[in-house]
């Protein structure tokens, strides 16, 4: 009896906490909410239009081109971006280096956030998605097919982020004994997630390896899937770095300064490791090229196409990081860490969207309504991220953490 | 897939090889280049 | 009893059973799959095919007497399920029906997720409707970009070629063969139709190409193709190559069960010997001390 009720009173206790919490704090007319908002509500029309008149009214999807800009950038690349949460839990919890744990919490927020997001994204891109519960409750398994492993993936991964993230929550709500329950589930949860994650970063390339007529040679490779998930080691790593620092500028008032000052140590460690899988990247498309003898692929458009990618934004970027780690350079940092993120990009809507059939004489280009809705995806994402940095104890350690 | 004269598919395995340890040796600079720090010298 | 004849009735006993599924999926009859022939070198181009299998599926029917639609290539799409082309050749003009292929191994319905795109026992490659979410994987997938999906409907269907499923279980011929006043498609088991495309290649050297199409392509198809000439001249892809897509992913799938099981245990060992490696610390700390 006495324990039930506790309990109902904490249930109450956290319910008039949250609707407080809810309620937004500082200025209304900041110059991100001026933007945002507007893009959130043309956004929402568009969406309107989508489920009444079909995807065929706002987007310009054909037959030929199945998958666009919603699947090739918010989903392929999102979760590329969001690998960051499973290569920083890997180093602070597997491999115990201290030195990262302090941008643990809030790399593993973006992870959740990216793919509640992008992954949820995908169902924008779904003809009929009150259907997406038959892969999952089991009427229609197939197992035979990389979206399914994907689609579980995203699911299960999602679970496992918000219970590596939920110790803060708790830690906010002040539920004392779920915090230390939940802690405790940590190291069970990051490595479940680190093994998901390795798979569906490289499943999302596996999605392509039946388009083998279709990819460019240049970059149709059976081993795409591998090529994902070495490049998701550091568009994670540059995606830290790209949103630390602004993060670091923005939220300011929330971080502690002996922080901001090992914060710059933690991104030259960062910069580091991208260079160095980058450089193995380089080395892994260096050897699918010379096997699969495409010199003479290299002569036209996509040829150079294909060099601006591999030599403009993965090696040059690459040996950007390793110089500006040796001369401590953070302003190069920054600049390598945008250049490796555009060559991500450009990779992913590469295999995904612009050499797919690129033969063919009617070119996809994304309608203004797509991108409009990407921009919408981050900017509920943004506000999302804004809404629980600035609430939870995201940034600052708990004194007894 | 209709060849009728023979075809080696790894006519390129020795170029990879070499390819291989060309990286290889870049790949102990580039450890040694980030590993040694510019001020401590 | 043999065993054929006792797994028949008792398929047949299933079937008339009140619970029993009657599904073909359930059935574990061992049977052939079925196919279709087309000799490219006896079609007319008259396009009765393409207005029968509109008729039969309630889809657009063409004006075949009205809208020249030889003059440009076309290609099936969510409003018709199969299109005849004409192709301006050395041998002179061939028409060619386009249609599902039905692959032996399809790529569409090892990409299906919740098993919408599903290849029956009999060989049709049909779509369920209450099963898609819509993803169009199996558009990426397929390498003759046969799925067609309907952009402007808020519940939309892929449309292909079903190859008549619902007649065939009611042991009729696909609509458009039925249709076909030259004899052009031929109805049957694989085994049955490469014997008859071979017959007909050996004996009339001088009017076809030596090859039959959908034999080996993609793993071998169910609709087979003959033509005057070479495959290439008359819109057909002869690059995809002979393995079956599903294979494509294979490996990677393979991958899947050893990574769940092999990346945690490897996690947990590093995990742990990085602890070890601690406590040696602590202990070698302590004894300094």
């Amino acid at each position: 009896m006495n324990n039930s009720q506790s309990i109902q009173s904490e249930i109450k206790r956290f319910l008039k906490f949250f609707f407080q919490e809810l309620k937004p704090q500082g200025k209304w007319l900041t110059p991100f909410n001026i933007i945002t908002i507007p893009i959130i509500i043309v956004g929402l029309i568009i969406l309107y239009f989508r489920f009444t008149e079909g995807l065929g009214s706002v987007t310009n999807l054909s037959q030929k081109y199945p998958w666009g800009f919603w699947i090739g950038f918010d989903v392929v690349t999102g979760v590329a971006f969001a690998g960051g949460a499973y290569i920083i839990t890997f180093v602070v919890y597997v491999m115990r280096v201290e030195k990262y744990h302090s941008i643990v919490r809030v790399t593993v927020l973006n992870g959740l956030l990216a793919y509640i997001f992008y992954a949820g994204a995908l169902v924008l891109d779904l003809g009929k998605p009150w259907n997406i519960i038959n892969p999952i409750i089991g009427n229609s398994f197939g197992y035979n097919s990389v979206l399914f492993l994907v689609s579980w993936h995203f699911l299960l991964y999602m679970i496992a982020e918000f219970i590596e993230f939920s110790p803060v929550i708790a830690e906010w709500a002040k539920f004392e004994k779920l915090r230390k329950i939940l802690n405790s589930l940590t190291l069970a949860t990051v490595i479940f997630g680190i093994t998901l994650s390795t798979l569906h970063q490289s499943g999302l390339g596996a999605l392509f390896l039946m388009a083998k007529p279709k990819i460019h040679p240049l970059w149709y490779t059976e081993f795409i899937p591998i090529l994902f998930l070495v490049s998701s080691i550091f568009a994670g790593l540059s995606m830290i770095i790209f949103e630390g620092t602004i993060s670091h500028k923005v939220f300011k008032k929330l971080i502690d300064p002996k922080h901001h000052h090992s914060f710059n140590e933690i991104i030259f460690g960062l910069a580091k490791g991208a260079a160095i899988s980058m450089f193995v990247y380089y080395f892994f498309k260096a050897l699918i090229f010379v096997h699969g003898k495409h010199w003479d692929l290299l002569n036209d458009f996509w040829g150079g196409w294909f060099l601006l990618e591999v030599i403009g934004l993965v090696l040059i970027p690459c040996f950007m990081f390793a110089y500006s780690v040796r001369n401590k350079s953070l302003g190069i940092i920054r600049v390598a860490s945008i250049l490796s993120l555009i060559g991500i990009i450009l990779n992913r809507l590469n295999i995904s969207v612009i050499t797919f059939n690129w033969n063919v004489v009617d070119k996809y280009i994304p309608s203004w309504q797509e991108i409009v809705v990407t921009l919408m995806v981050i900017s509920c994402e943004l506000w999302v991220f804004r809404w629980i940095v600035t609430r939870m104890p995201v940034f600052e350690k708990n004194k007894n953490y | 897939m209709e060849s009728y004269t023979y075809l080696n598919i790894f006519e390129t395995k020795g170029l990879e090889y070499l390819l291989l340890m060309c990286f290889l040796v870049l790949f102990v600079f580039l450890i040694r280049y980030l590993s040694t720090d510019k001020e401590k010298k | 009893m043999d065993r054929r004849n006792f797994l028949k009735t008792a398929a047949a006993i299933s079937v008339a059973l009140p619970n029993g599924k009657t599904k073909a999926e359930n059935q574990n009859v061992e049977k052939e799959f079925y196919g279709v022939l087309v000799d490219t070198t006896r079609c007319i181009g008259c396009r009765s095919c393409e207005v029968a299998c509109s008729l039969e599926h309630n889809l657009f029917v063409p004006d075949i007497t009205k809208d020249n639609a030889f003059n440009s290539i076309r290609d099936t799409s969510e409003k018709q399920w199969t299109v005849v082309n004409c192709y301006d050749t050395a041998k002179g003009k061939v028409y060619v029906k386009k249609q599902c292929m039905h692959c032996w191994q399809p790529a569409c319905s090892a990409a299906c997720l919740t098993n919408a795109m599903f290849k029956t026992t009999d060989g049709p490659v049909i779509w369920r409707e209450n099963k898609c979410m819509g993803c169009r994987y199996c558009m990426v997938s397929c390498p003759f970009d046969i799925p067609k999906f309907e952009y402007h409907e808020w519940n939309p269907k892929i449309q292909k070629c079903k190859m008549c499923y619902e007649r065939i279980i009611d042991g009729k011929k696909p609509a458009c063969v039925d249709a076909c006043p030259m004899d052009a498609l031929m109805f049957g088991s694989k085994r049955e139709l490469l014997e008859i495309a071979r017959y007909r290649v050996y004996s009339h050297p001088e009017k076809y190409e030596p090859k039959i199409y959908g034999e080996y392509e993609v793993g071998g198809t169910g609709w087979l193709y003959l033509s005057p000439v070479p495959f290439d001249q008359i819109g057909f892809r002869t690059d995809l190559g002979n393995t079956p897509y599903p294979e494509y992913t294979r490996e990677f799938l393979y991958a899947v069960p050893l990574v769940l099981f092999g990346v945690p245990a490897l996690l947990l060992g590093l995990n742990m010997l990085t602890e070890r490696k601690n406590e040696i610390g602590k202990t070698e700390e302590l004894n300094h001390e």
